[in-house]
């Protein structure tokens, strides 16, 4: 459901690249949220969410994105690859404003 | 002893409500003859008035302005012409419901300086259909064009036997009298067309309002677009009246596969890249950082005369300048609104990428108004439409004519456009005459079938849940 990923070829610094591989709707959030937030803490590095393979989010993973962004700072956390979908989700929410979303 | 100020905007609203008393008892027929009285007026006068909308902003083309006029009397009037806006208008004797239109009274108008005759002739048609009185308050610049053509309307409407005072106007414009008005206690509504501080006073105002948000248009060329038509229309609509429209196109996207095509009909047809050092230059020209809004003297005017103002050199028939840049907000001051024949142009990756840079310029000062793609692939523009926060989505149109209605399509014709909530507006709609009555419904007894054989004492049972008592409701039908 999440592959980790800190040998990222996305930026040349560490990072911790989290790929989502399935729907990020509230079961599937709840089974990795823990997981991802622990791997947060240990790496003490900037992280990556991949949202390539994503096309719906729930409240949950919304929820776990500020919860990632209030472990490591807002400036060290960055979504990549989302699509319109989820895009619009990010717009309506305001998340666009505190987080790098491309 | 009276202070002058509140003196005249009490009088104003005193002669409003009168007329509102008289207007409220005139039957159709009586109200339609007025209505066409001034359409006919106002049609008449269209190339006068254009031209002196000209002479006076010094904003647009005048024969672009005498289509507007004739979209404000002839479409609108074809549009409203047939509808019921007096007394019953409809009657549903199985469900019991009569409906009855009633006017809501006194309408203030506020005009902006870009459209200054035609949303007048607009707003008075789609008052006095709805037998509302109306109160135009033009803008500081273009006062003669708009006061006269309110008084081309009024005399019209006088010559039907139409109310005293159906038709008022300010002779003189500030903000005082605009805001003492707009939250008099005897106005029922502002027709709020103009920018966003005049329409966010409109809503604070106390008053009920309909107001128009702000419009940044992107248009997605998608790769399976016509890029030669595609271009056409676009430079139709973007030089029509120099840009002025509010629904006109602000941002270009294109594919990668697609870009280096469009780029080029672009050049064929006589628009102008920009280099980036011009990109900058003409930043400086036409964005006030001050007031981090388009700068209004370069509105309405010509991409010659624009370029001339940012000290680039461009062919006298040039029609559109085009920057490229690379994002969206305030470090790209071209990426937000301009009312004159400026585009941003994108190049993107492919068909979600270009779908994301809407997003942003959507989202950029934009929510709510209109957005454009141009496309022969119908599921993409299925999705497009469904992403996209824009009360008017425009598939291969112009979308300058195309938002306003009635030419291109068979939107209702209207020079307020409707933005949703996005735009802080109540509605989407292009707003028309339905939009300013009250519909009073007569509700008569009528028998709920399954509910008449319901046991009502049912409800108090706590052990039956929803899905028990829907049983019990529907055994009934």
């Amino acid at each position: 459901m999440v592959q980790y990923d800190m040998e990222s070829n996305i930026t040349d610094e560490p990072n911790l690249v989290c790929s989502f591989t399935e729907q990020m709707d509230t079961a599937n959030c709840l089974k990795v949220e823990e997981e991802i937030l622990n791997k947060v803490r240990e790496s003490k590095v900037p992280v990556i969410f991949n949202m390539q393979d994503v096309d719906y989010v729930s409240s949950v993973f919304l929820g776990m994105c500020l919860k990632v962004s209030k472990e490591i700072g807002f400036p060290n956390f960055t979504v990549i690859n989302v699509q319109p979908n989820v895009k619009k989700v990010f717009k309506i929410a305001g998340f666009d404003k505190q987080i790098s979303i491309t | 002893m009276t202070d002058p100020k509140t003196f005249n905007v009490n009088k104003i609203m005193e002669k409003a409500a009168s007329a509102a008393a008289v207007f409220s008892q005139l039957s159709q027929e009586h109200t339609d003859r007025i209505v066409k009285a001034v359409y006919e007026a106002a049609f008449d006068n269209r190339v006068k008035l254009a031209k002196l909308a000209h002479e006076e902003t010094g904003k647009g083309v005048w024969r672009d302005k005498v289509i507007k006029n004739v979209v404000a009397s002839q479409f609108v009037y074809e549009n409203i012409k047939d509808q019921k806006t007096a007394g019953i208008i409809s009657c549903d004797e199985k469900s019991g419901i009569v409906e009855i239109a009633q006017p809501i009274g006194p309408i203030f108008a506020l005009i902006p300086v870009t459209n200054p005759t035609s949303t007048v002739m607009f707003k008075i048609l789609i008052a006095l259909k709805t037998r509302n009185p109306i109160i135009i308050g033009p803008h500081p610049s273009a006062l003669k064009c708009s006061t006269e053509t309110a008084r081309i309307c009024y005399e019209a409407a006088l010559k039907e036997d139409a109310p005293e005072d159906c038709v008022q106007w300010l002779n003189e414009v500030s903000m005082d009298l605009t805001h003492e008005l707009m939250a008099h206690k005897g106005l029922s509504l502002v027709l709020a067309t103009g920018g966003a501080g005049l329409v966010h006073a409109a809503y604070s105002s106390g008053t009920p309002a309909i107001g128009v948000g702000p419009g940044n248009v992107p248009v997605f060329i998608e790769q399976s677009a016509d890029a030669r038509f595609a271009v056409e229309q676009i430079i139709i609509s973007k030089t029509f009246d120099n840009g002025t429209v509010c629904a006109s196109e602000q941002a270009i996207v294109a594919e990668r596969t697609n870009a280096d095509e469009v780029i080029a009909q672009f050049k064929q047809q006589k628009c102008y890249f920009l280099t980036q050092e011009e990109v900058k230059t003409l930043e400086a020209v036409a964005y006030d950082s001050k007031r981090g809004l388009m700068n209004a003297d370069i509105v309405g005017k010509s991409a010659p005369v624009i370029a001339k103002m940012a000290g680039i050199d461009v062919h006298a028939d040039t029609k559109l300048l085009l920057a490229r840049l690379d994002g969206v907000g305030k470090e790209y001051p071209l990426s937000g609104e301009i009312l004159a024949p400026i585009l941003a142009f994108y190049k993107v990756g492919g068909f979600d990428d270009a779908v994301n840079q809407c997003i942003d310029l959507n989202f950029y000062g934009g929510i709510g108004h209109t957005v454009s793609i141009y496309s022969n692939d119908e599921e993409k523009i299925g999705k497009f439409a469904s992403i996209m926060n824009a009360g008017r989505i425009l598939v291969n149109t112009p979308s300058s004519q195309g938002a306003v209605g009635g030419i291109y399509n068979t939107l209702d014709p209207s020079f307020t456009l409707g933005c949703g909530s996005g735009g802080k507006n109540i509605t989407t709609d292009n707003i028309t005459a339905k939009h300013l009555l009250n519909i009073q419904r007569i509700a008569r007894r009528r028998i709920n079938s399954r509910l008449e054989h319901f046991d009502q004492n049912l409800y108090f049972d706590e052990s039956l849940d929803a899905k028990a008592i829907e049983k019990k409701f529907n055994m009934n039908d």
